[in-house]
């Protein structure tokens, strides 16, 4: 059962509320982390000259700061929320993927301890959290930090990505009966856009890190202009990602202070669907803006303007939100609790962000502030005024759920005071800083700069910052040694989280709830006749079985092993590599076959989902969604270096399109033998589903022999990687396609190997149909490849 | 459990047609690679037939025609996306202004 206890039940847990803990424990301590180094970096700029670190720790702190407290702290916090409650929220006995759900976070875990692992080394990543090219070139960071710094990116990122699927898939097929889109609780509406925002934004910082890790490892030149690379390249695929992370980050606050808002002002949110809208505006806007973090390096007046446009345009959802929270408190009863501070101080201190955001819309205006502290000061607005203090909302309004014990109010709220001035007294004056020209990432100035003062009130402010983290561990130590019991429904609470016992069963819900209302709760309580449901929307029926709930795993951290020893392979020996790959590859395999065979674990019958989808197919549509951002980074970094090579060999002179005709065609028909296959295995002819199985892998081999051929070819004509940029984009491009060819023929062999041993019969056709639309998926990709690189030279 | 697959996708016949197809229009972009009268007009024929292939593997191989419409909104959303930042990519590096070398 997933409540076995001990450490081995901790490790082997699959239950979401146990992950949400883990998740929300490792977080608040690398969040600790991150404020120890905020700490250092402050007493260093107290005073002028100042000697507490050298130049290179100062380097160091900031980045790992900055990289801990996005990627390791408020990302994780809100990880941690999504786990614990949405299945609450939204009446499921636990997400759509448990075991991945385990892994995601077993990977998190290993990720941040690798990065961090590189203080022991002497090798803290110096580069700044944004990592810069070509300060991170070889040439410029010869040492491991910065290979510290992308590998653990990289595995953070696989971390972020399997979480993001499987909270989609939940949020949208694992509803309650009754829980139409447009009666989610916002705070699950906001964790879905956030998911979307991950599995889309991921891909592109994936590949400028990959990039960056072939410049490093094998000489290319991506961000090189020695060879015709240009380190904008990385500014615009780590900014592409980078600003849609901001609302990764403060959407879930702005989440969770949807929730907490309309509980103490005892009325619903305000414009609920106007708040809904907004949020997912924003969402999208998200991916139209990156470009104004890089007004100064000369994009031109158009692409200025464009940016300009969109990012003034992405201040009217964000402001619309603010109005409708502060209506929902307008003419409220009401209750001044410690979550209701959090949640006021939130708006109050985002506002002040999102206003200098504004600010920063203007080009003009930007390339004054460009680098300066009034960044530090807009940054810190919305990531620590908006994000943290939502967090803390959300700490405070949960925390009886999770535990089962009340908070101090008292406590609280001097947490709440504490951090509100400790905050104001160390950003306010960066504004000012800012205005004075002192720059970002400097580690001393001089005493006639006339910075000091300023920079001393930001230190103090910091220490007050501290001691309300400090209040805070008090607060929950206390409680949790001798909290008052919380009860089920401590706030009053609308939604069906409190509906459960504090804390919920392993299980959830004794009986899965129907829903009739926007506000459930408050409607149960108050009696209110069932809303009409909504028309198209299906409404599936209760659960007639018993319950079922997937047995502890281990897997999940032997995958999670093995992805982190691939990582350790590359600073240390490329054979850890390797065996990490064994290691990843075997964890996978006993993971598939854990429940006597692939699909054999209660897989959620179709009748019973939200949407009536399989998980597996929600879940492989959103990975292909993703895959989709994944390669058109590639092939707009060969499109942008297109005709930009400085030598030879050219595309003209040396891609050989007979041979390739041959082996597109061969993809193309294998894209054929791959729905003959499942039509097979649909119908239950097990002659054919091994024949065309067998086919669809054989012809996948094919076109990589053709691959392989043309490779070596290409090598003995003088094209490499390293010689110049249409080597580089043409090999990385290509060869990315060619290791999805190679995974989907190792896949398709295993289905042949099951067919082989007659366990493939038509209700396993489901793992061939996911399989399939993998296969398809590169076949597609090829097409656009075929077109854009071999026929469009 | 399954779906009803073999309900909603389309017959063998079927699939052997777009395979047809989908060979004659590989054949046709090869073709139209060498005819040089056509070389004014070479890109947009050749996006043009690409993004024909792309559609008939994406709807009828991979179902996106007959299945839910929550799945075509999962894949033709982000794709949508990474077209534009491709495009937006391509004209911020200089690859739409004319004459560039």
């Amino acid at each position: 059962m997933t409540g076995t206890g001990g450490i081995r039940g901790w490790i082997t847990t699959v239950d979401h509320k146990r992950i949400g803990i883990l998740y929300g424990v490792t977080a608040f301590v690398f969040f600790l982390v991150g404020g120890i180094e905020a700490l250092v970096i402050r007493l260093q700029l107290a005073r002028p000259d100042s000697a507490v670190v050298s130049a290179e720790t100062f380097n160091q702190l900031f980045t790992m700061h900055g990289t801990t407290m996005i990627f390791l702290a408020v990302m994780p916090l809100g990880a941690a929320f999504f786990n614990y409650l949405i299945p609450l929220m939204i009446g499921a006995r636990d997400v759509a993927f448990p075991r991945l759900n385990a892994l995601s976070y077993w990977v998190f875990l290993f990720g941040g301890l690798f990065l961090n692992a590189s203080f022991l080394f002497g090798a803290a990543p110096d580069a700044g959290w944004f990592g810069y090219a070509n300060l991170t070139d070889r040439q410029f960071s010869p040492g491991p930090a910065i290979d510290f710094w992308l590998l653990g990116l990289l595995v953070l990122g696989v971390s972020s990505l399997i979480a993001g699927f499987n909270f989609i898939v939940t949020i949208l097929n694992m509803r309650a009966p009754g829980m139409t889109f447009m009666r989610l609780p916002v705070f699950v509406w906001m964790t879905l856009i956030t998911q979307f925002l991950i599995v889309l934004a991921f891909p592109t910082i994936t590949v400028g890190l990959f990039l960056l890790f072939f410049d490093r490892y094998l000489g290319t030149g991506f961000y090189n202009p020695l060879v015709g690379g240009n380190p904008l390249l990385w500014q615009h695929l780590f900014w592409l990602f980078g600003h849609p992370e901001v609302y990764i980050l403060i959407l879930p606050a702005m989440g969770i202070v949807s929730e907490v808002l309309p509980t103490f002002a005892r009325k619903p949110l305000f414009g609920y669907p106007v708040v809904v809208y907004s949020g997912i505006l924003i969402g999208f806007f998200g991916f139209g803006v990156w470009s104004h973090h890089m007004f100064t390096v000369g994009l031109g007046a158009v692409a200025d303007a464009a940016f300009s446009l969109a990012t003034m345009l992405i201040g009217i959802p964000t402001g619309v939100k603010i109005f409708n929270w502060l209506a929902t408190l307008w003419g409220g009863a009401i209750r001044a609790r410690t979550p209701l501070y959090f949640a006021v101080g939130f708006i109050a201190m985002f506002l002040m962000g999102g206003l200098s955001g504004i600010m920063h819309a203007s080009p003009p205006v930007d390339m004054q502030q460009q680098d300066s502290y009034f960044v530090v000061a807009h940054l810190h607005y919305v990531l620590v005024g908006g994000s943290l203090f939502g967090l803390f909302a959300g700490i405070y309004y949960w925390w009886p759920k999770m535990t089962g014990r009340l908070l101090s109010d008292r406590l609280g709220k001097l947490n709440f005071w504490l951090l509100l001035a400790g905050f104001n007294a160390t950003f306010f004056p960066m504004h000012f800083l800012g205005l004075l020209g002192m720059p970002r990432r400097i580690y001393t100035y001089s005493a006639d700069r006339g910075w000091e003062p300023w920079n001393l009130v930001s230190t103090l402010g910091a220490f007050l910052i501290a001691v309300s983290v400090l209040v805070f561990l008090v607060n929950a130590v206390r409680s949790l040694r001798a909290g008052a019991p919380a009860g089920p429904d401590p706030w009053d609470g609308r939604t069906l989280e409190w509906t459960l016992p504090s804390p919920p069963p392993v299980h959830n819900f004794e009986e899965v709830p129907t829903v009739a209302h926007r506000d459930e709760l408050w409607a149960r309580k108050r009696r209110r006749p069932a809303e009409p449901p909504a028309p198209r929307e299906p409404v599936p029926a209760p659960a007639p079985h018993g319950i079922h709930l997937p047995p502890p795993s281990h897997y999940p951290i032997v995958v999670a092993g093995g992805i982190l020893l691939v990582a350790v392979g590359a600073l240390a020996h490329v054979a850890v590599s390797v065996l990490g790959g064994l290691l990843a590859v075997y964890g996978i395999y006993r993971w598939a076959f854990e429940y006597g065979g692939p699909g054999r674990g209660h897989p959620a019958p179709l009748e019973e989902t939200s949407l009536g989808l399989d998980h597996r197919k929600t879940g492989f549509w959103a990975f292909l969604g993703s895959e989709c951002m994944f390669f058109a980074s590639l092939i707009a970094t060969y499109m942008a270096y297109k005709g930009k090579s400085l030598t030879g060999p050219y595309p003209h002179e040396i891609l050989n399109i007979p041979l390739t005709s041959i082996s597109t065609f061969v993809l193309l028909m294998s894209s054929l033998l791959m729905v003959l296959a499942l039509a097979a295995v649909q119908r239950g002819d097990r002659l054919g589903a091994k024949l065309w199985l067998f086919g669809t892998a054989f012809f996948g081999l094919i076109f990589l022999g053709f691959q392989a051929y043309e490779f070596i070819e290409f090598v003995h004509e003088g094209l490499t990687l390293q010689v110049n940029l249409f080597g580089a984009t043409f090999f990385v491009l290509t060869g990315f396609h060619g290791a999805h060819v190679t995974v989907g023929v190792i896949w398709l062999l295993s289905l042949w190997v099951l067919a082989l041993r007659e366990r493939l019969g038509p209700a396993d056709a489901m793992l061939v149909e996911v399989a399939g639309l993998y296969w398809h998926f590169v076949d597609i990709v090829w097409i656009a490849i075929f077109t854009l690189i071999y026929l469009i030279q | 459990m399954t779906e009803p697959a073999h309900e909603i996708h389309p017959p063998i016949r079927a699939y052997l047609v777009i395979a047809a197809v989908l060979a004659v229009i590989t054949a046709v972009e090869v073709a139209v690679f060498y005819i040089t009268w056509l070389a004014r007009f070479l890109v947009p024929i050749l996006l043009v037939l690409s993004a024909a292939k792309f559609a008939l593997v994406a709807m009828f191989f991979m179902h996106l025609r007959s299945d839910s419409r929550v799945f075509s909104g999962l894949f033709a959303g982000p794709l949508a996306i990474a077209i534009a930042i491709i495009l937006v990519l391509m004209a911020l590096f200089g690859a739409f202004v004319v004459g560039r070398p």
